[in-house]
């Protein structure tokens, strides 16, 4: 008996993703759904399956190919941000300034109306202003989308997710280390660290075309796929910001205009292989205890949410050059956050901080949204009817 | 069905018609952008006409009815000008250039519009690769006689104006050693090349569009693809071959080049088309296309060779008063220097040798179409 669950514990892994993808793949060919809310779904299954069967589960291993799955992602996504559009239309920045802001205000406040002890609810509401790249960007890669809600949304998602780490670090070194109450000063630290990984970023977004020049531009894909790996161990084992690195690695790629091709959104197979893995881990760390316990919680946050990215971006929407109903679908298409909000808690736990009170209504806002968010993502562009693919009748 | 009278216009007036790429100031790459830029464009009202093309990167501008280069101009700088301005609103870029050098046709959106469709689903992948971008130029006719004259008698220049137009090197995200790689495309189609040698209205309305019709093929004018074409509910004739150049100072003064030659060619200073002057007229073409100014002519009459660069230098002396006439020496002067500086293709070339990317071509189509021309002459 032994023997066949210690078999059973080694094919878990390889099983569980097979599966997922599979599961995947008919759902999209079936139903038109987003393939990653099935991996969730299939991913979350998996996990507590073998939760049951086996016991705690030895994350760590996965947590390092997950990290660069992400940091793939996140390298794609700076590399198609421009800048200088934030300057050209400051209504952008006005939004994203607006939409992360009130969005952090609502969740706070509607954490605290339900009980939910302060640091919890702090917590909550900085996670709450991110949008994850990984559920957004796989949606309009699949989509084949473009125009002002994608182009929007991938704008608005690379500014909250920086404004997101930097208020959850900042929450976190003021309020779960006591450090010295000394806000500025925790604030200065955080920044430090946030400017010190976005230098890295920086820097290997500058070397690493160097050397894809003098090679005369081949093999774009797997040098970038390496230095994303690299960058993101060495963020993780400086304590550093994987994410904000990524970010600001594709962002100076992209301003250098180093060609990676359309052929490689997505990072190609490789892309497509490691985030079926980064989807299904995500998941499968979400317990059903913690989804149970925190799911009117988790439900509740998950509405205020999404409510106050639509009508900010909504009202701000005709100054900013688009229509009332194209700026509230942006704010729709922001919505995704599963995967950012596990890969947060995961490496915050590393550093050695319990989540308490919060984590059972993350657990249920991370499954939730898992399954959901790319679905309402999906949605939006669809009525956006900015999507690649019409379903011809 | 038939095609309906020759509407009357003033004599050589002059309408210009560019297709723009709308691309992302992101990645570079073609971009579905002309539903949200025309919402955008309908808040204040636009100087000339901006209309849906048919794949929803494309978006099209058509100037009022001129007569001279001057007014042109300013008028299609500040068409370009306020393009500018919401592309900018909505990280779009707007430049010129006959084709996109790396978008993918199977990526391209179509424009919801019916007959989009319905052109889509006839020719399958040549309407996605017809992602190219031309410049139209319109004359003003008197009549339709006048108009089929025209139209005959300018096949001798047709290279001319591919050769100074052409900035389609790149297509699919390869070199393809053409100027106008654009004008390939355009051939696949089967109603493209030139119009049947016919040089009275009556006789081209009636015996040829009307049993065209009755073949079921063509419904309207718009169905034939021709290098220069009649538009009788205008009362003109459309030359269609020209890229759309990287600046609008090079589209105003192709606009008034043939200006000046219809004005040359009314006044009667060339012998009379021949039907045998087509006889070369695929071949002069594909000169052009492929080897732009430095390409080779034979003269359809004549039958001596000549380089094209040569042979519009010497036109244009022959046109001098023609330009002064019709108050557009500027364009003449536009046209030499652009001569001298070499064709847009040649830039865009540059561009990719310098930049070293793909998108460095993109980059300087969009610098040149940015900015008059008077700061980078």
């Amino acid at each position: 008996m032994n023997e066949l669950i210690s078999a059973a514990a080694q094919l878990a892994w390889p099983l569980a993703l097979v599966v997922s993808w599979m599961a995947g793949e008919l759902a999209h060919r079936w139903t038109g759904i987003p393939r990653i809310s099935m991996y969730g779904l299939a991913g979350f299954l998996a996990g507590n399956l073998a939760l049951k069967v086996q016991g705690p589960i030895d994350h760590s291993p996965y947590l390092l190919l997950a990290s660069l799955a992400f940091g793939l992602i996140l390298f794609e996504l700076g590399y198609r941000i421009n800048l200088r559009w934030l300057r050209a239309n400051p209504w952008i920045l006005a939004t994203s300034l607006l939409e992360s802001g009130i969005t952090f205000l609502a969740v706070w406040l509607a954490a605290h109306w339900f009980g939910a002890p302060p640091i919890s609810c702090g917590l909550l509401g900085a996670l709450a202003m991110a949008t994850s790249p990984a559920g957004l960007l796989r949606v309009l890669n699949e989509e084949g989308a473009g125009g002002q809600v994608s182009e929007r949304a991938m704008h608005l998602a690379a500014l909250n997710c920086v404004a997101a780490v930097f208020v959850f670090n900042l929450i976190v070194a003021v309020k779960v280390f006591q450090t010295s109450g000394d806000l500025l000063h925790a604030a200065g630290t955080t920044l430090l660290v946030l400017a010190a990984s976005g230098v890295l970023g920086a820097l290997a977004g500058t070397l690493v075309p160097l050397w894809l020049k003098s090679l005369g531009g081949k093999n774009a894909t797997l040098t970038f796929a390496l230095a994303v790996l690299l960058l993101v161990a060495v963020t993780h084992v400086l304590k550093m910001s994987p994410v904000f690195a990524a970010l600001c690695f594709g962002l100076a790629a992209r301003h250098r205009r180093s060609a990676l091709g359309v052929a490689q959104r997505n990072f190609g197979a490789l892309g497509d292989l490691l985030s079926v893995l980064l989807f299904v881990f995500a998941a499968s760390t979400l317990t059903w205890d913690n989804v149970s316990q925190g799911l009117v919680l988790g439900l509740l946050l998950v509405l205020v949410r999404l409510l106050a990215k639509v009508c900010v971006c909504a009202v701000l929407a005709r100054p900013s050059g688009i229509s009332v109903r194209k700026g509230a679908l942006s704010g729709l298409a922001l919505a995704p956050l599963a995967v950012f909000v596990v890969l947060m808690i995961e490496q915050t736990r590393r550093l050695g901080v319990d989540f308490n009170y919060s984590l059972a209504p993350l657990t249920a806002i991370a499954l939730v949204l898992q399954v959901v968010g790319p679905l309402i993502t999906q949605r939006a562009l669809i009525w956006a009817d900015e999507t690649h693919q019409h379903k011809e009748v | 069905m038939t095609l309906g009278a020759f509407a009357t216009s003033e004599s050589l007036t002059m309408g210009v018609e560019l297709e723009l790429q709308l691309v992302s100031l992101s990645d570079f790459d073609l971009v579905p952008a002309s539903p949200d830029m025309l919402e955008l464009l309908a808040r204040a009202p636009f100087p000339g006409n901006v209309t849906p093309e048919i794949t929803q990167s494309m978006i099209e501008i058509n100037s009022s009815v001129h007569t001279g280069f001057d007014a042109l101009l300013a008028q299609l700088r500040e068409i370009r000008d306020t393009l500018l301005a919401a592309g900018r609103r909505l990280n779009v870029g707007v430049c010129g250039g006959g084709t996109h050098p790396f978008q993918q046709w199977s990526e391209r959106r179509i424009f919801s519009k019916p007959r989009f469709h319905e052109v889509s689903q006839l020719y399958g992948y040549l309407a996605k690769q017809f992602t190219v971008f031309g410049q139209h130029v319109h004359i003003g006719c008197r009549s339709g006689d006048e108009a089929m004259y025209l139209l005959h008698a300018l096949n001798r220049y047709v290279p001319h104006f591919i050769a100074l137009s052409g900035s389609s090197p790149f297509l699919q995200g390869a070199d393809t050693s053409f100027q106008s790689a654009r004008l390939n495309s355009v051939f696949a189609f089967p109603l493209s090349g030139r119009a049947p040698f016919l040089l009275s209205w009556n006789a081209f309305a009636e015996d040829y569009f009307e049993r065209m019709a009755g073949t079921g093929i063509v419904r309207s004018m718009k169905d034939f693809y021709w290098d220069l074409r009649p538009k009788p509910e205008y009362g003109t004739i459309e030359l269609r071959v020209c890229d759309t150049p990287l600046s609008v100072e090079r589209a105003a003064a192709l606009a008034c080049y043939l200006q000046a030659l219809c004005s040359y060619l009314l006044a009667g200073n060339e012998p009379a088309p021949r039907e045998d002057d087509y006889l070369v007229y695929n071949y002069n073409r594909f000169q052009a296309c492929r080897f732009g100014l430095d390409g080779t002519l034979v003269h359809p009459q004549r039958h001596e060779p000549a380089v094209l660069r040569d042979d519009i230098l010497a036109t244009l002396r022959r046109l001098e008063p023609h330009f002064a006439a019709l108050g557009s020496g500027a364009a003449l002067e536009q046209l030499r220097r652009d001569i001298h500086m070499g064709s847009d293709a040649d830039y865009l070339r540059q561009a990719f040798r310098e930049g070293g990317s793909r998108e460095a071509i993109v980059d300087a189509a969009l610098g040149r179409f940015s900015q008059d021309q008077s700061a980078w002459a």
